[in-house]
């Protein structure tokens, strides 16, 4: 077993990322694509935190706090929506039921 | 270990004051809703909203001619944040002008205080990414936008359809944002900057080595491609648009037509263009498959559409395929553009023909649903058949949706054909024939779905009469728009030209 080193950490996040975006695809309840998409972020910013590492700048870790931030902002906006929608929808979490719009 | 290489120079203010105008605005607005008395929010947020976007278009005046960066070169003032930023100030004044009575008599909604701010954010969005020099700030700015316009979805909160087409949006536009930031991860790591000139010069020199990280890149450039693929709408990541605008309060479905798709194309200019430039042979095969499929699925679903937002919004990817040509063309030649230039820099067609096709697109598609929301004024739905009749119970009405229905198919001399002109001239010159082709039988097929507008309200007898309502403003803001669509092709040369002479800084 060697050292660990950036590429443990890129197959992790890389790892993650397909992860959350099976789970996007799959998963039919809101709150669970939500999550993953969530996960997908995550492992996004770990990533950049280790490339920054690896390329020794700081911009990695500085993107990585700013995609934070957005991803915070992205959960309020869905939950108030999801709260709004589940006024006046009976499953609200299941995007199956969301039909009342198509061709 | 020097780990942090900071440039310690403080940023130039000047630079940014069309952006800052624009912030403030959204800070007074905020200030006002909460301190105004309920019934003065109306007439005093539309007053000032109109006011702060006029000044921001004024300040931009001095940003003219400018080709600086600031903010650690986070911050671009160059010409594309020029161009881009007036056609941006003009899609948002021309909706205040649209939205503003439709809001207002809205049922169901948020208070009236609430959409403006929520729209002076997602403009702010828009114009920092139009301005953007870094992916940090390229990321930032996008988002703004589209969380601003996902809750903008969602403004009749008490609709099903309204909540349900934000939620679907909201859904797919998170998944593509976390895309965008895996691939905006891969490209800092395999370039070692977020900024893009550095970037680019990184990529030059991988390009030049054939190194064998060429096959990484390639995958973050995919991937870019699928993250920003979705905010512009390009077939197959088109899957939210239809149920987002059909589902959004109208004058907001006008906006996030126009806007967040604006974005997303000053999103990919900067970054492809400008970051990943040297890698183009890669990226521009990618784009022209991606501009044929788009524009064929679009215009081909359209034609079955009865509901007329529907159709709009099928049309609407069809024109994000049209946009895509334009891009596909990029070469980066050297030598000048269309006219004169100024033979210095090089120029290129591919890019200037995408942003004279958004200012067009700005002004066709906006104006289109501006005349969908004047019909649910008076008590109409958004069918096929709520248009009949609408030439003899209102000439001018008809008159102005025949002019635009006309001018997105690009018929001459109207502003929609100018454009398609442009990125069919781009085309031919990038040896893209097969796709000049493309662009040419897709919009005589378009031809079907917009003529039949035309011809329902000429030919058919009306159903019942048009309720009275009194919208002065959209009214003006449709007048605008007819003159501009009518108007603007005649000069569409000059405009090319300054789109030219300023994309030429790019490369």
């Amino acid at each position: 077993m060697g050292e660990i080193g950036v590429n443990h950490f890129l197959f992790l996040s890389a790892a993650l990322f397909i992860i959350g975006m099976m789970g996007v695809l799959i998963r039919r309840n809101i709150l669970i694509i939500f999550m993953c998409v969530e996960l997908m972020v995550t492992a996004a910013n770990m990533s950049l935190i280790a490339f920054g590492w690896e390329l020794n700048s700081l911009q990695g870790q500085s993107f990585a706090l700013f995609t934070i931030a957005v991803a915070a902002a992205e959960a309020a906006v869905g939950l108030a929506i999801i709260i709004a929608l589940s006024r006046r929808v009976r499953t609200p979490v299941d995007v199956d039921e969301m039909r009342t719009l198509r061709d | 270990m020097d780990l942090i290489n900071l440039n310690l120079t403080g940023p130039d203010w000047s630079l940014v004051v069309p952006q800052l105008i624009v912030f403030g605005l959204a800070l007074v607005l905020l200030f006002l809703d909460a301190f105004l008395p309920n019934e003065r929010h109306y007439t005093w947020l539309t007053a000032i909203s109109l006011l702060g976007y006029a000044a921001a278009m004024v300040a931009l005046y001095w940003q003219h001619g400018e080709d600086r960066a600031t903010f650690n070169g986070a911050f671009r003032a160059d010409g594309l944040t020029v161009f881009l930023s007036v056609i941006i100030l003009s899609a948002a004044i021309l909706s205040v002008m649209v939205s503003a009575s439709y809001v207002e008599r809205l049922e169901g909604r948020m208070p009236i205080g609430e959409f403006y701010v929520l729209l002076a954010f997602s403009i702010l969005g828009a114009l920092l990414t139009a301005a953007a020099g870094d992916l940090v700030m390229l990321f930032v700015g996008i988002e703004l936008s589209s969380l601003a316009t996902y809750v903008l979805t969602a403004f009749a909160k008490r609709r099903v359809t309204s909540v349900e087409g934000a939620l679907k949006y909201f859904l797919l536009g998170i998944f593509a944002s976390a895309i965008l930031i895996y691939a905006m991860a891969w490209t800092y790591g395999l370039t070692g900057s977020t900024n893009l000139d550095e970037i680019r010069s990184a990529i030059q020199d991988t390009v030049a080595g054939q190194d064998r990280q060429e096959a990484s890149l390639l995958l973050a450039l995919l991937l870019l491609t699928v993250g920003l693929g979705f905010k512009i709408a390009a077939v197959p990541f088109h899957m939210w648009t239809p149920d987002a605008y059909d589902g959004a309060p109208t004058p907001v479905t006008g906006f996030m037509s126009v806007v967040p798709k604006a974005a997303g194309f000053a999103a990919i200019v900067r970054i492809m263009v400008q970051g990943l430039g040297p890698m183009r042979n890669d990226w521009t095969d990618l784009l022209a498959v991606l501009a044929l499929i788009t524009m064929a699925f679009g215009n081909i679903v359209a034609i079955s559409q009865r509901n007329i937002k529907r159709m709009l919004a099928y049309s609407s990817i069809a024109h994000t395929g049209y946009m895509l040509v334009g891009l596909a063309a990029y070469q980066a030649r050297e030598g000048t553009g269309f006219g004169s230039g100024n033979g210095a820099g090089s120029a290129d067609l591919g890019v200037s023909s995408v942003l004279y096709y958004i200012l067009a697109y700005t002004f066709m598609n906006i104006g289109a649903f501006a005349v969908v929301a004047w019909i649910q004024h008076r008590g109409r739905g958004m069918t096929l058949d709520d248009f009949a009749g609408l030439a003899s119970s209102n000439p001018a009405a008809a008159v102005a949706m025949t002019i635009f229905m006309v001018s997105l198919m690009g018929v001459p001399p109207l502003l929609g054909f100018y454009a398609k002109y442009y990125v069919i001239v781009a085309a031919i010159d990038a040896d893209l024939l097969w796709l000049a082709l493309a662009v040419v039988i897709l919009s005589a097929v378009s031809a079907y779905y917009y003529l039949r507008v035309v011809a329902v309200m000429y030919f058919n007898p009306p159903e019942r009469q048009l309720g009275a309502s009194s919208t002065w403003l959209l009214n003006a803001g449709i007048a605008v728009m007819v003159i501009a669509n009518l108007a603007l092709g005649l000069f569409s040369s000059r405009l090319v030209d300054l789109a030219d002479r300023w994309t030429g800084a790019l490369t």
